[in-house]
C-alpha cells in the first residue's frame, strides 16, 4: 500500500448497512485461499453481481452507514483486498469490518456525506491521513475522520504481524 | 476523575493502567476462541507468520466446533482437521468437537467463561457472555492469530450507555420481545461499538438464559457488549461450574456515562422482526397470517432449554402438530441442553409434532446447515440475523421468539401462540 495513504482510483457507490452475507456470502465461509474468496466479493450485494468482472486495480468502495455489519469473517476485507480494491470510503463502518481492515493494514476511512457526494465511476483521489475525499469528476472535496494514534501505526506496518514483529522477534 | 464503568473496569484490570472511554489499551487475555469457521484460517494465519512457535497458553486457547457440525462438505471436514491437527501439536486441551454445541454457551456451561473476564473469538455474537458480566467479543482471524502468539491485544475503551427498563411484562412476551423492542427504539449509528449496561427490574427478572437471549443481540444493535450484572443465583451457578467462587464486576455510583436511556416495557407484547433486517420490528399482530415454509427454533440466541420448553408447551397446547407444509427444524444449543430436553420428554414433543431435531449447534444460523431455502422460501426463525438471503438466494427471514416460532408451525402462517 502506499506510504502516503494516497489513493486515486474509480468508484463503485453501495448503500447503507451492508453486511458481511452481501459482501462475502456465508456459503463461501469454507474457502480459505484469498485468490478463490476473492471471486466471491460483494456478491449479494443487488446490482453489483458483475463487480468482480470489472473491477480494476485501484477502484475505490464507497459505501453508506455502517458498512460490514453482521458477521466477525475476516473474509469481508479479505475478498476486496484481493481484488485490489485500493480503500473503502463509508459514511460509518461496522465495528468488526473496520477493526479486521486496521489489522489487515487496508486502508479504510470514514467521510460523512459520501454516498450523496459520488457516482459509480466517478474519478476520486482519497487522502486516508488527511481524512479527505477529492472527487475529481464532480468537483467536490469532502473531509472525513483522519487515521490517527495506534489504529494509524497498525496500518503503517501494514497491518497487527507488521505492527507486533518486533515484539515477536523480540521473544525469540 | 470520575468512577468507571464496567467496560473500564475490565480494561483497567487487564491492561494495568487507567483506563477510560476513548482510550486505546493493549489488554491482557482470558481466553482467545475459534470455531470451525474462523478458526482454519486463524490456524494458517498463525503458522504462516509464526511457523512452529508455540503458543502463549495452550489452556487459555479453546475451540469450539458449531458452524457445521457434523461437517457435511469435504471442505468443512479439512477445515476441522486443520484445528484438530494444531490443538494436537500444541498441547492445546479445549477442544470442543462437533458434538458438543454452540461455542459460547459450551464454555460458559465449563466454567470458561468468568465475570470480568476479557474473552475473544471468532464470532460475532461472542459478547452475549456480557449477560454473566464478562467482556467477551467477536474478532477476525488476525486478531485471534496474534492472540495466540501474545496473550494481549489492542481494544479502544467503549463509551458506554447506561440502559435502565421499567415496567413488567409476561408470557409470551419474552426477553427475546425486549431484545427486539430495544432493536426497534434506537438508533443503530449511535450504538456503534458502545458497552450498554443494562438495568430495572424486567432485568433482574430476567433467567440466565433470558440474559443470554437479549445480550446476544448486542451486535444487531451494533454494539460492543451488552453488560448484566450477574445476581447471587447466577454467581453461584458460573462458581460450581468453575470450581471456585466467583465476583460480579460493577460500575461505580459516580461512572461516567455517554448517555442514559429509560425504556418503559409495560404490557409488552411478543414483536417480529420483518425481512430483511432485524431492527425491522413490528407487533406479531400486523404480520399475522403470513403463510410460512420452514420454522427453525434454536441458536445462541433461542436454543436453551427454557426457550425449547415453551416452544414445546405451545406445540402441545395448539394441538401437537406442525402443519403439513411447514418445515420445523429444533436445535438445542448444547450437549447440557440436550440431555435436559430429553430428561423433560420434549425431543417426543418435538418429534410427535412433525419436527426435526437435530445436533447441537449453530444449526440455521448459517447456511452450513441442512435446511436452506429455496428461491421465495419464508422462515420464521429465533436466530438474530434476518439478513437478505442469508439462508439461500432469494428466501426471507422473519425473526422472534419460540412461542410465536412454535405456534407459527402449527398454523403455518405467523401466529400469536394461543
Amino acid at each position: 500500500m502506499s506510504e502516503e495513504f494516497v489513493f486515486r482510483g474509480r468508484a463503485w457507490v453501495v448503500g447503507d448497512d451492508i453486511d458481511t452475507d452481501m459482501i462475502y456470502h456465508g456459503s463461501y465461509l469454507p474457502l480459505t485461499d484469498p485468490q478463490e474468496m476473492a471471486k466471491h466479493a460483494l456478491e449479494y450485494v443487488p446490482g453489483m453481481e458483475d463487480f468482480t468482472d470489472k473491477v480494476q486495480p485501484g477502484d475505490i468502495l464507497v459505501t453508506g452507514k455502517n458498512f460490514g455489519c453482521g458477521s466477525s469473517r475476516e473474509h469481508a476485507v479479505i475478498t476486496l483486498q484481493y481484488n485490489d480494491v485500493s480503500a473503502v470510503v463509508a459514511e460509518s463502518f461496522s465495528r468488526i469490518f473496520y477493526r479486521n481492515a486496521v489489522n489487515l493494514g487496508f486502508p479504510i476511512l470514514e467521510v460523512p456525506g459520501i454516498a450523496r457526494q459520488v457516482e459509480t465511476g466517478d474519478e476520486l483521489e482519497v487522502d486516508a491521513n488527511a481524512g479527505s475525499v477529492h472527487n475529481l469528476t464532480k468537483g467536490v472535496e469532502l473531509q472525513g475522520t483522519p487515521l490517527s494514534g495506534l489504529e494509524k501505526e497498525i496500518m503503517t506496518a501494514g497491518g497487527l504481524f507488521g505492527y507486533l514483529k518486533k515484539e515477536l522477534q523480540a521473544e525469540e | 476523575m470520575s468512577g468507571k464503568t464496567v467496560i473500564e473496569k475490565i480494561l483497567s484490570d487487564h491492561s494495568g493502567e487507567d483506563a477510560r472511554a476513548g482510550d486505546r489499551v493493549w489488554a491482557d487475555l482470558d481466553l482467545a476462541v475459534v470455531r470451525d469457521f474462523g478458526g482454519p484460517n486463524v490456524v494458517l494465519e498463525y503458522e504462516k507468520q509464526l511457523a512452529d512457535k508455540p503458543v502463549w497458553d495452550p489452556q487459555k486457547i479453546a475451540m469450539t466446533f458449531d458452524y457445521q457440525a457434523p461437517a457435511k462438505v469435504v471442505q468443512v471436514a479439512n477445515n476441522q482437521r486443520i484445528c484438530r491437527e494444531f490443538a494436537a501439536k500444541h498441547g492445546i486441551p479445549h477442544v470442543f468437537d462437533v458434538n458438543a454445541g454452540i461455542g459460547q454457551h459450551v464454555l460458559l456451561e465449563h466454567g470458561m467463561v468468568l465475570p470480568g473476564s476479557v474473552i475473544i473469538g471468532t464470532d460475532s455474537h461472542m459478547n452475549l457472555l456480557g449477560a454473566v458480566g464478562s467482556f467477551s467479543t467477536g474478532m477476525g482471524t488476525t486478531d485471534v492469530a496474534a492472540g495466540w502468539a501474545t496473550g494481549r491485544l489492542w481494544f479502544r475503551v467503549p463509551e458506554t450507555i447506561k440502559i435502565t427498563f421499567q415496567g413488567e411484562y409476561g408470557y409470551p412476551a419474552s426477553a427475546k420481545d425486549l431484545a427486539l423492542f430495544l432493536l426497534s427504539q434506537i438508533d443503530t449509528s449511535k450504538t456503534i461499538y458502545k458497552a450498554m449496561e443494562f438495568y430495572g427490574q424486567p432485568i433482574q427478572a430476567l433467567t440466565l438464559a433470558g440474559r443470554l437471549t437479549l445480550d446476544s443481540m448486542v451486535t444487531e444493535m451494533e454494539g460492543k457488549i451488552g453488560f448484566i450484572v450477574p445476581d447471587e443465583q447466577i454467581l453461584g451457578w458460573i462458581g460450581e461450574r468453575a470450581g471456585k467462587p466467583v465476583e460480579a464486576v460493577v460500575s461505580d455510583a459516580d461512572a461516567s456515562y455517554w448517555e442514559e436511556w429509560e425504556f418503559n416495557i409495560d404490557g409488552l407484547e411478543p414483536l417480529i422482526a420483518c425481512p430483511d433486517r432485524p431492527d425491522n420490528v413490528r407487533p406479531v399482530g400486523e404480520v399475522a397470517g403470513t403463510p410460512v415454509d420452514e420454522v427453525f427454533i434454536g441458536s445462541c440466541t433461542n436454543g436453551r432449554l427454557e426457550d425449547l420448553q415453551v416452544a414445546a408447551d405451545v406445540l402441545e397446547r395448539m394441538g401437537g402438530k406442525v402443519a403439513p407444509h411447514v418445515r420445523l427444524i429444533v436445535t438445542p444449543a448444547t450437549t447440557e441442553v440436550a440431555m435436559e430436553a430429553v430428561e423433560a420428554g420434549l425431543y417426543e414433543t418435538f418429534i410427535k409434532a412433525g419436527a426435526m431435531v437435530t445436533n447441537q449447534g449453530c444449526s440455521l444460523c448459517t447456511i452450513g446447515h441442512h435446511g436452506v431455502l429455496a428461491e421465495g422460501d419464508i422462515l420464521v426463525s429465533t436466530g438474530n440475523r434476518n439478513f437478505r438471503g442469508k439462508l439461500g438466494k432469494g428466501s426471507l427471514a422473519y425473526l422472534t421468539g419460540p412461542a410465536v416460532a412454535a405456534a407459527t408451525a402449527v398454523k403455518g402462517e405467523i401466529s400469536l401462540p394461543e
